[in-house]
């Protein structure tokens, strides 16, 4: 049982052993910028414009969504203009940093919106966003 | 009580914990987050709307009113223009005078996307100061 060749001890291996490291690594990556959906909102086509930017602060944003026949809805619960002063003064108190976005589609009367805008106000709830897409407008 | 407990031939053998598998799990926690992920679709056009009784006062002079109408037609000052005029023409108003304020008067019937879109062009001239003047009346922006 003697081995011949001394050379063929040593086996060739690819080192595993930082793999891990690697993966959690990215694993903190995927976990610092995700975070779960918890509202699903209304079915709304937003509206495209051209200096559309991001919301940094994520964990700040208070969502309204509107849709195309002005339907309003705030954590899944279908609202009006006066109970959403109600729920952002509360949100607004929690969170002085809070940001709204204003998740409306693009066909929405625009009456509605103003409402909306008017109901922040009377809220405090002054940092507003309106949702969009990025891309050239429609050219209309 | 010196060092004896171990027998001598024993600790040739190394503890070790298996570590090979650990990637593994960590790549399969990866790929859980990234279907779960969303990667920020918070986009849009920001705006800081005046506080309820704070209105500060602007001389007229320096307000330029873009009016949307109920058919979606786009004014500054008494004239007609298109979408993607705004920004050249407020730019031009601008750099005359930069203390130049923005209104924006949009009737209530006006399609919400002619408002995105003018108040598009307001932000690719730069306005810095953009107010939206809420429209109580059903009479469209020019009357």
């Amino acid at each position: 049982m003697r081995r011949i060749g001394l050379k063929k001890a040593t086996t060739p291996n690819i080192p595993t052993a930082s793999t891990a490291d690697i993966a959690f690594l990215l694993i903190i990556f995927f976990m610092v910028s995700t975070h779960f959906r918890t509202e699903k909102g209304l079915k709304v086509n937003l509206p495209k414009a051209e200096m559309t930017e991001r919301i940094l602060k994520r964990r700040n944003v208070a969502a309204v969504w509107i849709d195309a026949t002005g339907k309003m809805t705030v954590n899944d619960n279908l609202v009006t203009p006066s109970s959403i002063t109600a729920l952002m003064t509360e949100k607004v108190i929690e969170n002085p940093e809070l940001v709204v976005l204003l998740q409306a589609d693009k066909d929405v009367k625009y009456g509605y919106v103003t409402d909306v805008l008017e109901a922040l106000k009377d809220a405090r709830a002054l940092k507003v966003t309106f949702a969009t897409s990025y891309g050239k407008g429609g050219g209309g | 009580m010196p060092f004896t407990l171990r027998p001598r031939s024993r600790s040739s053998v190394e503890p070790n914990i298996p570590t090979a598998s650990m990637g593994d799990i960590a790549f399969l926690i990866i790929i859980f987050f990234m279907t779960t992920s969303i990667f920020s679709r918070e986009k849009g056009l920001k705006i800081v709307l005046p506080e309820k009784g704070a209105e500060t006062k602007i001389k007229s002079e320096n307000i330029l009113t873009v009016a949307v109408n109920q058919t979606g037609q786009v004014l500054i000052g008494d004239r007609v223009v298109n979408i993607p005029e705004v920004s050249t023409l407020v730019r031009e108003e601008l750099d005359k005078n930069p203390e130049l304020a923005v209104a924006l008067r949009v009737s209530r019937k006006a399609p919400y996307q002619t408002m995105i879109e003018v108040f598009d062009q307001l932000k690719v001239a730069k306005a810095e100061r953009i107010s939206l003047m809420p429209v109580q009346e059903e009479e469209g922006g020019g009357q």
